[in-house]
């Protein structure tokens, strides 16, 4: 575990106010679901399990593009067992859906648009029935050549892949004058490949026919709200007749914004009058949910020979897949941070995202920023290069500040520490060069790549990025929070929490109670299940919730608080002005009401005998504005900055990286709750690892060919070295505590500063993640191939002083652990007599 | 938990080779798809994704002779249920051994089997390439008595029906061996390219196998002819040269070996300079000069 610095952290404390005592905001307060999932108990929405429920399956079009020419289900339906089978046919209200815009189709009718588009669903009594009906289902398909890649998809006369057309979105932003440009010029391409959300628990909804019509969900899902409006929507029911409630997810990272298997489930359970649990598995759920979108940009930066920023020239291509999702707003985003946190007096920035036969994309963490990231921060490094510059020095010198103009026009209002994160990771003490008694298991590749330590390269490589936080371009994303304080039936006072609030992992199950401690002056508090009988909580996404509905729950116990101080004043028959604005007076603390004016004491307990109070709040951010035809506007909320160092070794043989260190300072504003800020920002950086080096969706002619997690790698405890985090907590004005959304921020940096450091390790232009073996590989040059330098292995003098291998066979997985003496590969050096086989023992 | 694979499927819980033997005759006899299920890395997830919907399953892990090893004078035999685990450890099969540390997860070399390596049968499989190189001999049971059968033809031809593996028998080491391989990730990933390196210094010779280029585990013979007549068997050692040229042989005959299907990420060219890359790092770790302050 790294060292840990938290600038500014007691100076916050102070000012906020906290009242919470030991578990209030400011506290590493550990989630309530913690230890039960670590033990395997919680229980998921794949747990989840009604008597009598049927079990649901779907169908999928191998095809990426064909037409539908028969569509038969009477084989699979007569089927023993089978309880209904659903088609488009079979959608009663609009037979389209989507987060932005209503383009998918709730099932294939006439044409499939991507391989795995669902086509049919089927309910069975058990998961093997359900299945065999599916193969029962007769689809007839005539094949057509789809259309996978996106700049063939732009060019004029271009098949349409949709009657919608082939662009989602075209964003063409100019600001300051285009004719300007620097002396000193650099210009380059680079491709981000697809990477999957790849959360581990897969989709599943239990879904529960209601006596009123109307169906019971209770589902894995970003945002209760937009599932519920979109399936209602598709169902023809009204939004009263379907109710949520959130389920325990697995994992989200944007892969639960778009709805999947909810509507199907619906309709099943509405068909048959049962319960139905519909789930996917670990193919399905590849195929079924929204990927990152992959990319081609082009970037030209200029600069003065001084080092100053001049122009960014920049054009986006991204491959949006099949149906929209939201791409529309992952490419306003790729648009406007495409120049990076850096001054840029004059832009042009242009992006597409286009439709084409692959799978759909859509959100994942990040959210379009990874991407340009990636570009903008090559090219930071090939501009300090051209101008012999130190790459962490042209950043101080570019990074944006407070009041500075963005090339969308907006203003970047504070606080905004981009050039103390750049400064702060440069700082960090760089970890220790190889040895020869470097373990096996921490060089590239691991133990069983058997890298020689001569021949490891070694590179550090920088990258500074910004994040927008909550939703953008005039949106009102606004969070709903309920509160209730009451005394429980032992007397004591305690409060209930409502929020429709998505918990996916990023800890509001912590913060809610936090602040509602720290407001409230109450020890006990209760969440209540997120569903949707509160108002919406908005998207679990945009590093949106801890603010947002952070806010809410704020706002909601201060409303609380007003009324109780204000029946309490009106009690005690004080003044009216007291009653009026009764925080003047009163104020609550360690479970008390005091006045020192007043000369009031009262027990809350007290107070609260004359009946609960209750308050409901909404949230709401602050208004931005649409992009205009330039790209130009206030589009933004607020950002949040970050930069990682990375340490790599490199294997050149064989084209191996081993990331062995990483440094991250990062904008986080106040930290609310720290244990759960870590978790997050290592989860961050782990997915931004996973990016640089291995996880990749690959798709031949729009089919994926690795749709598994033995085919599709994520990173392990063992790829993922300790972080060394530096959190910087500037307070933002606007937000509840001054807090900051954390959980994007570090993705975005992380995979752009990896592939940096390969870079300065094998002394070759990347463009391209993730980077692949044969990418770092001269594969012409085929004379290093030999281990000239490496030692031999060898028994060690004395084999006591360390431990017996055999004792240990699970040390291999852990680079961090001392490794296992390689003697075992070797008899005839071992000095036990079993093995002792030398020459002449036959 | 319901009967893997649905509740038709018949479960056998045999206790010896010839009741789990029987149960395969019996079956097979009926027309109906059997399958073995030992440690289930391979099989429970495919009856989760319904891919096999087997109408009769033999469970084998009561079958304590298949969970046995042994040395012999001349031979180690492993039998068909011993786990990953199990060899992880075995300080007289140091080949063997190695290769069973780098296999999948902890958890995956808790459950899985040797004989279910070989039942699998991966073209990229771990330990196929290990016994492709050691030339394991495979022991096989049926109603028909018992079979040996040397690993080239049973990964060529497969099992007969109604027959069981029951041990793989190698030679009993007469040198350094290792195995090494590479893939997505530092631990825990299935074997891209992988090497397995064996020396006989009583017979002067080197067996080395490397998979995941051609369509199995493939034996660079071009380069063991070299390492045979180049290695200084006095000592045990060759020249770092001799290494290089051993890579280099081992490239090129893994180049005109039949290949495996196409990868889009890691390509045939690729992935034939890796296996090359392996073998010498192997050639150099099992018979490079010793360490220099030894030698003084």
């Amino acid at each position: 575990m790294g060292e840990r610095r938290m600038t500014g952290e007691a100076g916050m404390t102070g000012r906020i106010g906290v009242t919470g005592g030991c578990r209030g905001v400011g506290r590493s307060e550990p989630r309530p679901d913690g230890v039960s999932k670590v033990e395997g108990l919680f229980s998921y929405v794949g747990d989840l399990s009604v008597p009598g429920m049927l079990h649901a399956r779907t169908l999928r079009s191998p095809h990426p593009r064909a037409r539908i020419r028969r569509l038969d289900t009477a084989a699979a339906a007569a089927l023993p067992g089978v309880a209904a089978v659903v088609t488009a046919a079979d959608v009663p209200g609009l037979a389209t859906y989507g987060l932005i815009v209503s383009d998918q189709p709730v099932f294939a009718a006439a044409e499939t648009r991507y391989a795995g588009e669902p086509v049919a669903a089927v309910a069975a009594v058990d998961a093997a029935t359900a299945r065999r009906a599916l193969a029962a289902i007769e689809v007839e398909y005539e094949p057509l050549p789809p259309l996978v890649d996106p700049e063939r998809a732009l060019e004029p006369g271009a098949e349409l892949v949709h009657p919608d057309g082939n662009v989602f979105r075209k964003i063409t932003l100019r600001h300051g004058d285009p004719a300007v440009e620097g002396s000193v010029v650099v210009e380059d391409s680079y491709v981000v490949g697809m990477q999957d959300q790849a959360f581990l628990a897969p989709e599943a909804a239990l879904v529960v026919p209601a006596a009123d019509g109307g169906v019971d969900l209770w589902v894995a899902t970003q945002w209760l709200h937009s599932d519920r409006e979109q399936i209602a929507a598709c169902l023809g029911l009204p939004e009263a007749l379907v109710r949520l409630e959130l389920a325990g997810i697995g994992g989200a990272f944007g892969g639960r914004e778009d709805v999947t298997l909810q509507i199907h489930g619906a309709l099943l359970a509405l068909a048959t009058g049962s319960p139905v649990r519909i789930a996917y598995d670990r193919v399905e759920s590849f195929l079924g949910h929204p990927h990152r979108h992959p990319a081609r940009m082009w970037f030209r930066h200029t600069a003065t020979p001084a080092g100053d920023l001049v122009s960014v020239q920049a054009r986006v291509v991204m491959d949006g897949g099949a149906y929209a999702s939201s791409s529309p707003a992952v490419l306003a985003n790729a648009v406007t941070h495409a120049a990076g946190p850096y001054r840029v007096p004059h832009a042009r920035l242009d992006g597409l995202v286009v439709r084409t036969n692959n799978p759909p994309c859509g959100a994942m963490r990040g959210f379009g920023v990874p991407q340009v990231a990636f570009g903008h921060e090559a090219q930071m490094d090939r501009l300090a290069d051209r101008l012999g510059m130190d790459p962490v020095a042209l950043r101080v010198r570019n990074a944006l500040v407070p009041g500075d103009v963005l090339p969308t026009g907006q203003v970047l209002g504070p606080p905004l520490p981009a050039r103390e994160a750049i400064e702060a990771v440069a700082a960090r003490p760089l970890p220790p060069r190889l040895t020869d008694d470097t373990p096996r298991t921490a060089r590239p590749g691991g133990r069983a790549a058997g890298a020689p330590i001569s021949r490891i390269r070694r590179g550090v490589g920088y990258a500074l990025g910004y994040k927008n936080l909550l939703f953008s371009e005039g949106m009102d994303d606004s969070s709903t929070a309920r509160i209730r304080l009451a005394l429980d039936d032992a007397g004591q006072p305690f409060a209930t929490v409502h929020s429709a609030c998505s918990e996916v992992g990023q800890g509001f199950v912590t913060i809610a109670g936090q602040i509602a401690r720290t407001e409230l002056g109450v020890e006990r508090i209760e969440l209540l299940p997120a569903d949707t009988r509160v108002g919406s909580a908005g998207s679990t996404s945009a590093s949106r919730q801890t603010w947002m509905s952070g806010g809410a729950v704020r706002g909601a116990c201060v409303a609380v608080v007003d009324r109780l101080l204000a029946r309490v004043a009106r009690a005690l028959g004080l003044p009216a002005e007291v009653v009026e604005s009764p925080r003047r007076a009163l104020v609550i603390d360690e479970g008390e009401i005091i006045g020192a004016e007043t000369g009031t004491r009262l027990a809350l307990t007290e107070a609260l005998a004359a009946g609960p109070v209750e308050a409901e709040y909404t949230f709401h951010h602050r208004r931005t504005t649409a992009l205009d035809e330039h790209g130009q506007g206030d589009p933004h909320v607020a950002f949040a900055a970050a930069a990682h160092r990375a340490v790599v070794d490199v294997d050149p043989d064989l084209g191996l990286v081993r990331v062995v260190a990483l440094a991250l300072a990062q904008d986080c504003g106040t930290v609310i709750n720290p244990l759960s800020l870590r978790g997050q920002v290592e989860g961050g950086t782990a997915q931004g690892l996973g990016l640089a080096v291995m996880e990749e969706l690959v798709t031949v002619g729009g089919v994926v060919t690795n749709p598994t997690l033995h085919d599709y790698l994520l990173p392990t405890a063992a790829d993922v070295p300790a972080l060394d985090f530096v959190a910087l907590t500037y307070p933002h004005p606007d937000s509840p505590y001054g807090a900051k959304g954390v959980g994007e921020t570090p993705t975005c940096t992380a995979t752009a500063a990896i592939v940096a450091a390969i870079r300065d390790a094998v002394g070759r232009d990347l463009r391209r993640v993730p980077v692949r073996p044969v990418d770092l590989v001269d594969l012409a040059d085929r004379d290093d191939w030999d281990d000239r330098d490496e030692p031999v292995d060898a028994a060690p003098a004395a084999s006591a002083d360390r431990p017996d291998a055999a004792d240990r066979p699970d040390v291999v997985d852990r680079p961090d652990v001392v490794d296992r003496p390689d003697v075992v590969d070797r008899p005839d050096v071992v000095d036990r007599p079993e093995v002792v086989l030398r020459e002449g023992h036959r | 938990m319901t009967t893997l694979g649905g509740p038709s499927t018949v479960m056998h819980r045999p206790r010896t080779v010839g009741e789990a033997v029987g149960a395969l005759t019996a079956e097979a006899g009926a027309g109906r798809r059997v399958w073995l299920l030992a440690g289930g890395t391979d099989l429970v997830p495919a009856l989760r994704a319904g891919s096999r919907e087997p109408a009769a399953i033999v469970a084998l892990r009561r079958v304590l002779e298949l969970r046995a090893r042994g040395a012999g004078a001349d031979t180690l035999t492993v039998g068909a249920g011993v786990t990953y685990a199990e060899l992880a450890g075995w300080s007289l099969a140091p080949g063997l051994a190695t290769t069973s540390r780098v296999v999948g997860s902890v958890q995956i070399r808790n459950c899985a089997t040797v004989g279910g390596a070989l039942g699998s049968a991966n073209p990229r499989g771990d330990l196929l390439t290990f016994f492709t190189a050691a030339e394991a001999e495979i022991l096989l049971a049926s109603a028909r008595g018992p079979r040996t059968t040397g690993i080239a033809a049973f990964l060529r031809d497969g099992l007969e029906p109604g027959e069981l593996v029951t041990a793989v028998r190698i030679a009993r080491p007469s040198g350094p061996q290792t195995y090494l391989k590479i893939g997505g990730r530092q631990a825990a990933f299935p074997a891209l390219v992988s090497c397995a390196f064996l020396v006989d210094r009583v017979r002067q010779r080197v067996c080395c196998a490397v998979s995941g280029v051609a369509v199995g585990p493939w034996r660079v013979t071009e380069a063991e002819r070299l390492a045979g007549e180049e290695v200084d068997w006095s000592t045990g050692t060759a020249s770092p040269a001799v290494a290089r040229r051993f890579g280099e042989l081992a490239a090129e005959v893994l180049r005109a070996a039949p290949p495996l299907p196409e990868d889009p990420r890691h390509p045939a060219d690729y992935r034939a300079h890796a296996g090359g890359v392996l073998a010498a790092r192997a050639f150099a770790r099992c018979l490079g000069p010793v360490r220099r302050e030894e030698a003084a």
